[in-house]
């Protein structure tokens, strides 16, 4: 694994290195590149343990999911035999996939990101401030992140709960009819997308706090002198200064996003009847429960290779921020 | 003018305070269900003063749910997976952050995309193996698989503690005679300490919470308590006081480790998150 296709260069160093465009590199920058950038012996002493555990646990059984998927391999047919690529013409085919659980998959994406990063956003510049009690409200905000998925998933179904919910018996007390929260696709989607935003705004509130601290103080202090109103401000140098940041928490949540499973299945097993099916519970209905062992290694693999897709188009981004960070 | 911003001010911080309330009160509603006598789970805010710790008890004597021995079954789960996977995993975090050459390039673009693929992608085929293999409901199978599932996560928080630690230290012990493993371990491992805790925590909790790779890699040998609460509302729909008994013990690590450990918390996500 020495060279990786498609790596953008990320620390302005290798540029001169990598890129065949350039080659104005002083000879000193080049003597002390050379050493740099040679592979060591204690390099490799170092990956060796992680990489073998990730090659056993991770990277094998992608392969292994990779094989089985071309196979038909289920607990009726223990033999297996190839099948080409039945399964997958059999996952891109079935209406629980395409007309359900990928969608569903997209719009809690799309939808639980959206809402969890503008609400971190607000937060973190609503707290980036002094006010009385400012360390408990930052520790407290920590809480939701540390609660288990299935707990916040049962907490949630719990508040909706139809006959003893809270919700329904405030409805009641101000005199209005209470809502089968949980039989009803919209607003099952919508307790799941609340509960997930419950735990992981918290996560969006703490790391974009951590970039706002440390913002450099003089282009804001620029913007007072020019008399700049809070809303400008926020909107021209606060966002902009911001973006990295931003750019990564929405990208790691999306990814994150994408495999939703714990709330989901807690909370309305992807019910009513497949309303709230998603990629992740999709896959362990047809690969576990319904032990079509082939068929679900070919539903997990045609999502693996959609995030891979996005994944490495992103990853210019992605490493510029996080690894172009420290010049060494 | 002036006290017009300082009205604006007092709005602001009792916005803040509205918005912490309503992040906590899930946890507080839940717990205040927990917390009231059975006969009155079912009007939780109509209870008045009534408390008791009945459905505590009721959950941990629970016949056929096995819960006490789930809890601890989670935790030894949750401890060993850590102390692996931050034995495992330090030297990696430790050449992202001191390499920049093409070895550390490759391996940072791995760790990336290993850890962006949905994580079922690879669950659903260990399942398989596991069976094959004979590892399917062992601890050996499901520490071994959270260990190795925790290492993208460490690594790259790890690099940011590893870059925040002085270099000079680590070449003075090299110049000193030191080996390198000698430097690593006694120079740089104990530099990274406060690293070591945060990653140490947060891996912990989010081991301690694990669902998915529970439900594939064990089954009635090991009960874990996330799988016991992911079938609460399906299989025991009616029994809400030990429901919510059950979900306040499972909190109770998360709230121990918000209300003791929060700095190393922020330490740790300001190096970049989880799974």
């Amino acid at each position: 694994m020495s060279t990786v296709p498609g790596v953008p260069p990320v620390a302005g160093g290798h540029a001169a290195r990598v890129a065949p465009g350039r080659v104005t590199v002083r000879p000193r920058t080049r003597r002390a590149l050379s050493w740099l950038d040679r592979d060591t012996p204690f390099q490799y002493q170092l990956i060796l343990l992680p990489a073998l555990v990730m090659l056993l646990f991770e990277i094998l059984p992608i392969v292994h999911g990779i094989v089985i998927s071309f196979t038909s391999f289920t607990i009726w047919n223990p033999e297996g035999g190839f099948a080409g690529f039945r399964n997958y013409v059999r996952v891109l085919e079935n209406p629980l996939f395409y007309r359900y659980a990928l969608p569903n998959t997209f719009i809690f994406l799309g939808l639980a990101v959206g809402i969890e990063v503008s609400l971190g956003l607000g937060v973190a510049v609503l707290i980036n401030r002094r006010f009385p009690g400012q360390r408990i409200v930052k520790t407290l905000l920590i809480l939701p992140l540390l609660v288990a998925p299935v707990v916040a998933g049962l907490m949630f179904y719990w508040m909706f709960h139809a006959e003893f919910g809270l919700v329904n018996q405030l409805l009641a007390s101000l005199g209005l009819p209470g809502v089968l929260w949980f039989n009803r696709p919209a607003t099952a989607f919508g307790v799941i997308i609340l509960a997930d935003v419950w735990t992981w705004t918290p996560w969006f509130i703490l790391i974009i706090y951590a970039g706002l601290q440390s913002l450099p103080p003089e282009p804001f202090e620029a913007a007072r002198i020019d008399g700049a109103g809070p809303w400008s401000t926020f909107r021209l140098i606060t966002v902009p200064l911001l973006y990295p940041v931003l750019s990564i928490v929405v990208l790691i949540r999306s990814f994150d996003a994408f495999r939703v499973f714990d709330i989901v299945w807690t909370m309305t097993g992807g019910g009513p009847g497949n309303a709230t099916e998603t990629f992740g519970t999709f896959v362990y209905r047809i690969g576990y429960l319904t032990v079509n062992w082939s068929e679900g290694a070919a539903a997990a693999m045609v999502g693996a290779v959609m995030i891979m897709v996005v994944g490495i188009l992103v990853y210019g981004t992605f490493a510029r921020v996080v690894w172009g960070k420290q010049e060494s | 003018m002036k006290t017009r911003r300082r009205w604006g001010n007092a709005f602001l911080v009792a916005l803040i305070y509205v918005v912490t309330l309503a992040f906590l009160f899930p946890v507080l509603y839940l717990a205040l269900t927990a917390f009231r006598p059975p006969k009155d789970v079912f009007s939780v805010l109509g209870a008045g003063l009534s408390f008791s710790f009945a459905n505590f008890r009721d959950a941990l004597g629970w016949q056929g749910v096995r819960i006490t021995e789930a809890f601890v079954n989670s935790a030894i789960i949750a401890t060993t997976s850590t102390v692996l996977s931050l034995v495992v995993t330090l030297p990696s975090g430790f050449m992202l952050a001191r390499y920049r050459n093409r070895l550390a390039r490759s391996w940072f673009f791995v760790i990336y995309i290993v850890r962006t693929i949905p994580y079922i992608s690879w669950l659903l085929p260990l399942f398989l193996l596991s069976q094959r293999f004979g590892f399917h409901d062992t601890y050996t199978g499901i520490i071994a698989a959270q260990a190795a599932f925790h290492i993208t996560f460490y690594s790259w928080i790890f690099k940011g503690f590893f870059e925040g630690t002085s270099k000079e230290l680590e070449e003075a012990a090299l110049v000193d005679g030191c080996a390198r493993w000698g430097a690593f371990v006694r120079i740089s491992v104990p530099l990274a300490i406060p690293g070591i805790m945060a990653a140490g925590i947060l891996g912990w909790i989010w081991g301690w919470n694990e669902l998915l790779l529970v439900l594939f890699l064990t089954s009635d040998h090991i009960p874990m308590y996330s799988k016991t609460i992911s079938t609460f509302i399906t299989e025991m729909g009616v029994e809400w006081g030990r429901m919510a008994a059950t979900g306040v013990m499972a909190m109770l690590p998360a709230v121990i480790v918000t209300a003791f450990c929060h700095r190393y918390i922020v330490a740790g996500l300001g190096g970049l998150h989880r799974r």
